[in-house]
């Protein structure tokens, strides 16, 4: 259990720019799950916590530890691969047990944790099976129980659920919060999946081309994300940005499509940002938006709408959807003090225009 | 369906013809260890009363200590062969060490006639009065092994996922023993079959042990080389101790045929 820090932390291939400039504090005992498309270093910033990468220029800390330098076996830090890595050779006994090996344990203790651990994780049948002979959330287990055998300063996991089934991964997101509160252990975990980032993290990293472009708990990072790739990034559906002009409560698209935005404190040319949920779709025969798609998700549904050229994502609850099948023509309106503003050239979020219900600073929350 | 026939008559037939051509030369072998000088002017002579003269002539003439040196020879240089290596073909795979050129470059030596490289042996042991010893014959004999064996073993490395390792390091090991503990073991198989590969091609091999170890130190081919002398072929002799020399190698490749084409396949496909 430690504070984990990275201080102006650089990493680069050549001249290839990886990570810039990471600065971040895991406070003891947090889960911080780094988030971010593919390719936007989250993954190196890990490998370089956990020493499988070295760092170009910057330090890293666990605790009061500088560990910038050390061999990832002396950091003492706990991975759970994207595959798993087990042992192919070893059982999941001699698996869960193997890092004690490492600490000159003695064989026949080391033999009974890795048993303790395997039952707490509800392995206790599978002791002698070879990895090979395990389903993916078994072998999943097992990645884990390796990784708390010993007690570490650190977890980390580099997309633990990505080759898991959509059930098992929900079920197994829930296990490892579990695991993570009960040991109190500083978690840092990496995954493009933003829904598994909102669910599982005490505060989330939003990655962007090597850079921390919002740190923050899920909520702040939700309702007042910093510029529009962190508002598109984040949530599901995605939040509609639309380019258009504002004056007064309407925002007017180029197409001359006007939306009603409510009382905003912003006009002119801008970016405006409306999550689908807070964009609400009122039949009016003489509207000039048309449903295009309706597509059901049990008790809500997303309604894709055509405004004038421009697609706009709805959801709406099942309950409101009469009368709103494909072809109806809808006016549209945003939720009064739920749209985002953020400057049409920069993208950045025009500060003091947040939703009303959650103040929260835009500014403060970026590092 | 008469079709279907046709090809499968074809099939065995091909089969059977492949079949006898390969073993027409043992048992033709095998018969001419228990024939006399004079039965073998007859070819075709199948029935016959058989003599074990050759045979004893043959474990008289000291074919078995050849036979124990030529184990020796092979043992040590498979033993080199396959530590080193391992080593080389890990480095190889996981950090293209050399890059294309020492990948492929190193089986080089095989490209070269074994002429060109046994005389600069030779002088060596010479100079280091090495000469008619085994010293000289394994180092000839690592010369064209421990290629082979680190080229085989290149594509078992590559199959390796590097995850492994990393998971070994940060679960506390060097990176020493993440190559011995969990690396190793995964390529233990392919180890196996390039031992055995290593040691048939070391086994097989007369033109090195002629040249650098012709007297006392004589190992199996040239002691079976022997036979031809100055008064002839003793070939009911000679057939004997080919026998002696063909079946460790008929045993090992029974063991590794399926490893053998993995390693050979994956040594070469993979760029």
């Amino acid at each position: 259990m430690a504070i984990v820090r990275f201080s102006g932390v650089n990493k680069s291939f050549r001249s290839t720019s990886v990570v810039s400039d990471l600065n971040l504090e895991l406070p003891d005992g947090s889960f911080t799950v780094l988030v971010g498309p593919s390719g936007c270093g989250k993954s190196t910033s890990l490998r370089m916590l956990a020493g499988l990468e070295s760092v170009t220029s910057g330090t890293i800390t666990i605790g009061d530890r500088d560990v910038t330098n050390l061999q990832p076996r002396d950091r003492d830090v706990a991975m759970v691969f994207q595959n798993y890595a087990l042992y192919p050779h070893l059982s999941v006994r001699e698996n869960i047990a193997f890092p004690l090996r490492a600490s000159k344990e003695p064989r026949a203790n080391a033999l009974k944790r890795a048993d303790e651990v395997a039952e707490s994780l509800g392995l206790a049948k599978l002791l002698d099976r070879k990895p090979k002979a395990l389903s993916g959330g078994q072998q999943q287990r097992v990645a884990i129980g390796r990784a708390i055998i010993r007690e570490p300063s650190v977890f980390l996991f580099d997309e633990p659920l990505s080759n898991l089934d959509a059930k098992l991964r929900v079920e197994t997101r829930t296990e490892l919060l579990q695991i993570q509160r009960r040991l109190g252990i500083t978690c840092l975990y990496v995954t493009h999946d933003q829904e598994e980032a909102m669910t599982l993290s005490d505060r989330m990293v939003v990655m962007r081309d090597g850079r921390a472009a919002q740190v923050g708990t899920p909520i702040e990072v939700f309702n007042s994300p910093v510029d529009t790739f962190v508002a598109a990034f984040v949530g599901s559906p995605k939040m509609n940005l639309i380019a258009g002009e504002l004056s007064g409560e309407t925002c007017t698209l180029p197409s001359g499509f006007a939306l009603t935005v409510g009382r905003v404190k912003a006009s002119g040319a801008v970016t405006l940002g409306v999550r689908p949920d807070d964009l609400v779709p009122t039949v009016a025969d003489d509207a000039d938006a048309m449903v295009k798609l309706v597509e059901l998700l049990g008790p809500r549904a997303i309604v894709t709408v055509d405004a004038r050229g421009t697609d706009l994502t709805c959801v709406v609850e099942a309950a409101r959807l009469s009368g709103i099948t494909e072809g109806t023509r809808v006016a549209l309106s945003a939720r009064p003090g739920a749209v985002h503003v953020f400057d049409a050239k920069t993208g950045q979020r025009f500060v003091g225009t947040d939703r009303e219900n959650y103040n929260t600073d835009g500014n403060e929350s970026r590092s | 369906m008469k079709n279907s026939r046709t090809l499968t008559i074809f099939r065995v037939a091909l089969l059977w013809a492949a079949g006898i051509s390969v073993l027409f030369p043992v048992v033709w072998i095998a018969l001419a260890s228990v024939k006399t000088p004079e039965q073998l002017n007859d070819p075709f002579l199948f029935s016959f009363a058989p003599t074990l003269d050759g045979w004893r002539n043959v474990l008289s003439s000291g074919i078995l200590a050849a036979a124990g040196r030529s184990a020796i020879v092979a043992v040590t240089t498979v033993g080199i062969s396959v530590v080193v290596g391992s080593m080389g073909a890990y480095a190889i795979a996981r950090y293209r060490a050399g890059g294309t050129a020492t990948r492929f470059g190193m089986l080089a030596a095989q490209v070269l006639p074994p002429a060109v490289l046994v005389f600069p042996f030779l002088t060596m042991a010479y100079a280091l009065r090495l000469n008619d010893t085994l010293v000289p014959v394994i180092f000839a004999h690592l010369s064209f092994v421990l290629p082979v064996v680190t080229w085989f073993l290149i594509g078992f490395f590559e199959a390796v996922p590097r995850s492994l390792e990393e998971q070994a390091q940060v679960d506390g090991f060097t990176r020493f023993q993440a190559f011995r503990l969990v690396v190793l073991p995964q390529v233990f198989p392919g180890m196996g079959a390039a031992a055995i590969f290593g040691f048939t091609l070391s086994w097989n091999d007369l033109f090195y042990g002629l040249i650098l170890a012709p007297g006392k130190a004589a190992i199996l081919p040239v002691a079976i080389a022997g036979f031809n002398t100055f008064r002839g072929v003793q070939i009911g002799s000679m057939s004997a101790a080919i026998l002696i020399a063909v079946v460790p190698v008929v045993v090992a490749s029974f063991f590794i045929q399926r490893r053998l084409v993995q390693g050979i396949s994956g040594g070469a496909v993979k760029f």
